[in-house]
């Protein structure tokens, strides 16, 4: 049974790359810069199920995070020129540095004091994204970004990103996938559950805690260094903390017990805006009546209250189609 | 393992007073006394939960006193809680991979292999399907599930915290097949418990703690006859 499932998933994953593979030449040139950005959310959004989802905490620093790698890469390309696959390497691994800082010295809290100092963190980044004027260029922002390329081949059509940040999502996606199965993982989902057990399991928790947010830094990295090249102007509007909450209600959306989770609730709440634009000035009450809503009937996201109906709709049918219960899970 | 003269403060409230007694691979040493007697915050010290303010534990030659818990884990400390503390957001498979990673993170003595998964869920009587959710077991089964991840990281001591409280007697009969793997295994264990019957039968020492203070040591029969542990449970007679 397992196996089937397995085969099926894959099969479904294929199909799915396929599509997507296959949608730029089925949407407008507008539909396509909106699912750029989509991509770009879908990164924090992974970084936020690594820090929160796996781990559980709450961290509202990633919009901060996600603006320090697009102003890395911004002032490696260009104040010094950079070639952009360094300035992309050089955004993961600042964010990574300044990350760790910050873990090392806020994960000496716990639980809701974390979150608390993490807003914190975003505001004080986005307070100095904001003013300082010879490095971030201040509220003028940075313009001139190049175009991002390897070697001779250069992104320079909103189809070409597209393809960009396809592989790129793809690829970060499998890596999230494995850690959640790794006993990386595991360690993460022991201190989101119950970290004194945790630790009395020989779980380090500082440290794991400071290695699943480097992890979510260095995502938040690439997604701010693509996003620079892709819009080729920022500025310190785009990196504030509402920024961290939708990347946090596009989490609990979809669901945060796996990463098919953040993949639904970022095209969710990518699309709808475009499908419901009739709907313009409201949209905003309906979004935020949605989160409640959801809240109370689904906290499990969309993907946790689809699996709970599921199994009761399998119940109520005689449980053929239900889970074996009666092998004893050996191996 | 050597525990020698614990001491732990609560404000006012003397939870160890020089605790002091030893733990033999391959033998239960139970561990009595009345409610807040001191046994739970005897075992957070041990394993580290609880910082101590005075003592210093052995294991195997190394004091260990210093060392933060999941150190002590990873060299054979293991223990289990008076309510289960599992991942409940978690599947099954990943609750018991979680013990067989300590396993693997630790250093393997020679000769000493951790027990194997059917041979464990077979003493706790446990069916279930890996990819169901934790909370598919009922109370017991969960504490029982504890004790088998325990098990699963091969320890050489372990502790456990009243793992018979709300069971029901074939569940208890399976704590009892546990514990005697953990003996056969070469293990030290720790039995915090209320239920006598489960103390006496299966205990080859005993301390009674009172008050944070160790008040008798001795095999099962020595227990019952001794005067201050009597009177620790059931109070002084007045003719006395």
């Amino acid at each position: 049974m397992i196996t089937k499932n397995k085969s099926t998933r894959i099969i479904l994953l294929i199909v799915a790359l396929a599509l997507a593979a296959l949608l730029p030449y089925a949407t407008s040139n507008y539909m396509l810069r909106v699912l750029n950005m989509m991509f770009i959310n879908y990164i924090c959004v992974l970084s936020m199920f690594v820090i929160f989802g796996m781990t559980g905490q709450m961290s509202f620093a990633q919009a901060g995070y996600w603006g320090l790698g697009a102003y890395i890469t911004a002032i490696l390309t260009t104040k010094f020129h950079v070639a952009p696959l360094l300035a992309l390497v050089g955004s993961a691994l600042g964010t990574a540095v300044f990350v760790l800082l910050v873990g090392l010295a806020l994960f000496r809290l716990h639980g809701h004091y974390f979150g608390f100092a993490s807003i914190g963190v975003v505001m004080t980044m986005n307070g100095i994204f904001q003013n300082w004027t010879p490095v971030t260029g201040g509220a003028n922002g940075m313009g001139n970004i190049p175009q991002f390329g390897i070697g001779g081949w250069e992104c320079n059509s909103d189809m070409s990103y597209f393809y960009l940040l396809l592989f790129v999502v793809v690829a970060i996606s499998l890596i999230t996938e494995l850690i959640h199965r790794s006993s990386l993982g595991r360690s993460f989902m022991a201190i989101r559950d119950n970290e004194i057990a945790a630790k009395c399991m020989g779980v380090n928790s500082y440290f794991t805690k400071n290695v699943a947010y480097v992890i979510s830094g260095i995502y938040c990295g690439i997604a701010g260094s693509l996003f620079a090249f892709l819009s080729s102007y920022i500025s310190a509007t785009s990196f504030i903390f509402p920024q961290s909450v939708m990347y946090l209600v596009m989490l609990m959306l979809g669901g945060y017990n796996s990463i098919a989770g953040p993949i639904i609730g970022t095209t969710l709440l990518a699309l709808l805006p475009e499908w419901f634009r009739p709907l313009q000035e409201y949209i905003l009450l309906v979004y935020g009546l949605g989160v409640i809503l959801l809240m109370v009937v689904m906290p499990d996201g969309l993907i946790g209250g689809g699996k709970k109906i599921y199994e009761h709709i399998c119940k109520r049918s005689g449980g053929g189609t239900g889970k074996n219960q009666t092998s004893n899970g050996v191996g | 393992m050597v525990l020698d003269k614990l001491c732990k403060r609560f404000g006012g409230v003397v939870a160890a007073d020089e605790v002091s007694f030893s733990l033999v691979p391959g033998k239960v040493h139970g561990l009595i006394g009345p409610n807040g007697s001191g046994k739970t915050t005897l075992l957070n010290l041990i394993s580290g939960v609880t910082d101590m303010d005075a003592g210093s534990i052995t294991l195997d030659g190394e004091i260990v006193t210093n060392l933060p818990n999941y150190t002590r884990a990873r060299r054979g400390v293991a223990r289990t809680f008076q309510h289960p503390r599992l991942l409940r957001r978690c599947d099954i498979q990943a609750n018991l991979f979680l013990g067989i990673d300590l396993a693997n993170r630790k250093k393997r003595l020679p000769g000493h292999s951790a027990p194997k998964l059917e041979e464990l869920l077979e003493a706790a009587a446990l069916q279930f399907d890996l990819d169901d959710s934790i909370t598919t077991l009922s109370y017991g089964q969960q504490k029982l599930f504890e004790i088998v991840r325990a098990l699963l990281t091969n320890p050489k001591v372990l502790l456990l915290d009243e793992p018979a409280a709300g069971l029901n007697t074939k569940e208890m009969e399976r704590v009892d097949a546990l514990i005697a793997i953990a003996v056969k295994n070469n293990a030290a264990v720790l039995l915090v418990e209320h239920s006598m019957d489960l103390i006496m039968n299966i205990c080859d020492t005993i301390t009674v703690l009172n008050f944070g203070r160790k008040i008798a040591e001795g095999v099962p029969a020595e227990i019952q006859s001794n005067d201050a542990v009597i009177e620790a449970y059931l109070g002084r007679g007045r003719s006395a």
